[in-house]
């Protein structure tokens, strides 16, 4: 199953920050653990330990929202297909993927409704001994569709009703055209053992949920651990290789760090970039390092800042200007960052989708020159002023900069952009907020970015395998926060640009991913030649094990344990 | 002073109820909430958040929330949490051992530690004993327990690996004395480092306060041996101010420690509390604030109780 990927993950969580003094000091204490054994050959049995920073609030997947919660529960819970690193998609549970070309797809004659059919494989059985049937595939869009608490129906409220022919094929008939299908029913949920149930929410498979996998999970102490072990009626006879992986909750990703060089876990989920070359360091110790569809990105205020909520009709003062916005992508060194702030560990951005099928090939911002940075600003008729700061028609170039509070690349970064865009005669102030307001995403809880009171703000943020939603919410028109729809919508810059509108909806409205990709590069190059966004760089999955282990893969569109069941340990 | 204890039990309440509307208000003023994680989902549409807040309650006028928290709660019914959708009291119960586990071991160690030291400094006042205490206990007691827990872990956990980094068992491992002992030693010696340093101070000048007193030329004058008089009056004595400290301090056996239970990533209510508040989970942030008021409310009057019985002149009325 997909990993639920936001930005709320990658900001640093606000206690962590009190704590994050430790990371350094560990780090640099850590660098003296003795040496213990080199790889070895694949071993069956055994148990993994492996470190967690945050902790899974469910494990259910109908209710997870938190990607550490797939990281633990994808052990153990299994869905329809999966998505590989390179985001090709493979049967799990289902025998084939379903397209127009093989038949398991069929548009309706009017062009306006489509059937999805899903062969599953015969002989499965969920890790109770109890066998997996069509019908847990059709309960799973049933509980979807009537339990209050699912995170969220999208997907399986555009479905009108499912057919279950027999216990191996299932007929899922769509009221629309749903261009995502695929990334849908990645969790699958036991019908025998939660029809009769009146809240899932509250029984037992909340924290320990059913599945097919290869492992099942037997425990979940809060703050502690959850362990799940090998499930003795997985579907291959030799698999898993692990007898049990324990999930530890450590408090933060620097406590994982030291645990890690202590051997006291064998492996960690999620490292920061800024972690490397300390761990580097260590004999003991291997990185993996995948490619993430995670942006780190400067988001431009089109509109004049305002409270309660801006007006995307009444242009920024500053920012409005497209020389004013070509200019500080222009000042902005990107390379320089990323080798002296990253070590080199990330490559510059060129676009919100950095990774897959829907990633436009050759698309690009303009390169470090801050010499054609001035150019611009002169030829627009921003004049420097006796304190080098330009300004034009009594209006200064002076902006904000918002990022979350303490985290310490985002600040260095703000540094070193107020230095380099105070060279083109740009003021930056910087003034940072939590991540839990700056990227609450609520307009009710005060996000900026969609009340739109603030002129620059810095974070991350990565699509799906399938960028729809996000590119819909992003960059489209109708998605604007205003004080008409209650601030609803993620369009925060306030781009609109009826062209990419209609581009958008063109790929939302067809199953055919060479025009839908199309369309959204399409979109994408007008979105960046109106550079309302500076892409800063393209982040990676880091994760790492020690020696000892073998067996685990990065996936770029998934957690490293979508192949937990080959892992192997050697104590 | 079976009435006093009664009188005392029943202007509680009013200030409870008060610290629990406070507390609610508090939390609902904070930006952000139960559902902002879900806003940040790009796949979570605006259905889905008006769904949830519904399933949530959160659609309710705030009043409305509250009486219906407090409702509930009088009843014995603590709710269920926003985030992991169990029963608050249960996880409170998970919880309360594992700090029990780790307070009470820092309260008794702190205690036997404090206790002499705190004597005999005021005893030899002036002595290089004294001198030596009194500079160690102002260090102990300025020690932010942060710096301190890390210190320990970079010491005994990575440096000469003696003691585990943290937690409160070994992964995986079946309970065993031994094995939580070793987890506790660390955050043990850092919160009964700071507590020792504290406790000496209080004892050293509440000590020092009665060595003038009459009572204790009186009791010289008896023929009382030296350890008899510092015991039985001087102790006695100086113990009410300390009495107050240490009572006060009670609650937190049922709290737990905030910093170093995160630091140590100790599964205790200090941590349950600070998770709960990163994620908004106001059910279980006012099942803890409730019964921590509670005892704080009981500490209180369990130390004035204990006056009474150290001093008799105190009446209760």
């Amino acid at each position: 199953m997909r990993a639920v990927r936001r930005e709320h993950n990658d900001a640093v969580g606000a206690g962590r920050r009190a704590i994050a003094l430790l990371g350094a000091v560990l780090l640099a204490a850590g660098a003296c653990a003795p040496a213990t054994s080199g790889p070895g050959p694949a071993a069956r049995g055994g148990t993994l330990v492996f470190a967690i920073w945050q902790e899974p609030t469910t494990l259910a997947p109908i209710y997870a929202n938190q990607t550490v919660a797939t990281v633990v529960n994808e052990t153990a819970v299994e869905g329809l297909l999966n998505t590989d690193t390179n985001g090709a998609f493979y049967p799990v549970l289902a025998k084939s993927v379903p397209t127009i070309d093989n038949g398991g797809v069929k548009i309706s004659a009017d062009g306006k409704k489509m059937d999805v059919t899903y062969d599953l494989l015969s002989g499965v059985k969920w890790s109770d001994g109890t066998p997996f049937t069509s019908a847990d595939v059709k309960f799973t869009w049933e509980t979807y569709l009537k339990d209050p608490k699912v995170v969220t129906t999208e997907g399986y409220s555009q479905i009108d009703s499912v057919d279950t022919p027999s216990d191996t094929q299932v007929v899922l008939h769509y009221k629309t055209i749903y261009g995502a299908y695929l990334t849908r029913f990645t969790g699958i949920i036991p019908r025998q053992l939660l029809q009769n149930v009146p809240d899932i929410s509250k029984s037992e498979y909340n924290q320990k949920p059913l599945g097919t996998g290869p492992f099942k999970v037997t425990e979940f102490v809060s703050a502690d651990h959850i362990t799940v072990e090998r499930n003795p009626n997985y579907r291959k006879p030799d698999r898993p290789l692990l007898d049990k992986i324990v999930f530890r909750s450590v408090p933060s990703r620097e406590v994982a760090v030291a645990q890690l060089k202590a051997g006291e876990v064998d492996g960690m989920w999620n490292l920061l970039e800024a972690q490397i070359p300390d761990l580097e360091k260590d004999a003991n110790i291997k990185i993996v390092t995948t490619p993430s569809p995670s942006v780190e990105r400067i988001e431009l205020n089109l509109a004049k800042p305002a409270d309660p909520i801006a007006d995307p009709k009444v242009p920024h003062p500053i920012l409005g200007d497209l020389n004013v916005r070509r200019a500080l992508l222009l000042a902005t060194p990107k390379q320089q960052i990323i080798d002296k702030l990253l070590f080199g560990k990330a490559k510059p951005g060129t676009s919100p989708v950095s990774q897959g099928w829907a990633s436009p090939k050759g698309l690009a911002q303009e390169a470090y020159d801050p010499a054609k940075a001035k150019q611009l600003l002169d030829q627009a008729g921003w004049a420097p002023g006796s304190d080098g700061i330009r300004s034009k028609g009594g209006v200064k170039a002076s902006l904000t900069i918002v990022t979350t509070t303490g985290d310490k690349v985002r600040e260095q970064v703000q540094q070193i952009l107020a230095d380099e865009w105070k060279a083109i005669g740009i003021d930056l102030q910087i003034k940072n907020q939590p991540s839990a307001v700056l990227l609450s995403g609520s307009y009710s809880a005060g996000d900026p970015r969609k009340k739109g009171n603030i002129d620059l703000w810095m974070y991350a943020s990565s699509p799906a395998i399938d960028p729809h939603s996000i590119i819909n919410q992003r960059y489209t028109t109708a998605n604007i926060p205003t004080a008409a729809n209650g601030g609803a919508g993620q369009n925060y810059t306030r781009f609109s640009n009826a062209e990419v509108d209609r581009l958008v909806a063109d790929a939302g409205a067809t199953v055919d991913q060479a025009r839908r990709a199309k369309d959204y590069a399409d979109a994408l190059k007008i979105l960046n030649d109106n550079v309302p966004i500076i892409w800063m760089y393209d982040r990676q999955l880091l994760d790492a094990f020690r020696t000892n282990v073998s067996g685990y893969k990065g996936n770029t569109w998934d957690n490293i344990t979508w192949t937990a069941e080959d892992w192997s340990i050697r104590k | 002073m079976g009435h006093y204890v009664v009188r005392r039990l029943i202007q509680a309440i009013p200030l409870l109820l008060g610290i629990t509307v406070v507390a609610f208000a508090i939390l609902k003023a904070t930006p952000g909430g139960p559902l902002a994680a879900y806003e940040a989902n790009p796949n979570v549409t605006p259905e889905d958040i008006a769904r949830l807040e519904h399933a949530l309650g959160l659609d309710q006028p705030i009043p409305l929330q509250y009486a219906s928290w407090l409702g509930h709660f009088l009843t014995g019914d603590w709710g269920y949490s926003f985030a992991t959708s169990q029963p608050v009291l249960s996880m409170v119960g998970g919880r309360l051992p594992n700090t029990l586990w780790l307070m009470t071991t820092v309260y008794v160690v702190t205690l036997l530690i404090a206790l002499p030291i705190g004597i005999l400094t005021a005893v030899k006042q002036y002595s290089w004993f004294d001198h030596l205490t009194t500079g160690a206990t102002f260090a102990a007691f300025s020690m932010p327990t942060f710096w301190l827990g890390l210190l320990l872990i970079i010491t005994f956990g990575l440096q000469f690996r003696l003691l585990p980094l943290g937690g409160m068992l070994a992964p995986g491992a079946p309970f065993t004395v031994g094995d939580l002992a070793r987890h506790l030693v660390l955050p043990v010696a850092t919160l009964s480092l700071v507590g020792v340093g504290t406790y000496v101070r209080f004892l050293r000048a509440s000590m020092l306060e009665t060595t003038n007193q009459d009572y204790m030329r009186t009791a010289r004058a008896k023929g009382l041996t030296e350890p008899r008089v510092v015991v039985r009056h001087a102790l006695k004595n100086a113990a009410i101010p300390f009495v107050t400290v240490a009572a006060l301090d009670l609650p937190e056996l049922f709290g737990g420690a905030l910093v170093t239970e995160q630091i140590f990533g100790w599964p205790g209510m200090g941590r349950l509390f600070y998770d709960s508040v990163t994620r908004y989970d106001y059910p279980v942030l006012m099942g803890i604030l409730a019964i921590s008021a509670t005892f704080v409310v009981l500490a209180n009057l369990l130390a004035d109780v204990l006056y009474g019985y150290l001093d008799p002149r105190i009446r209760y009325s």
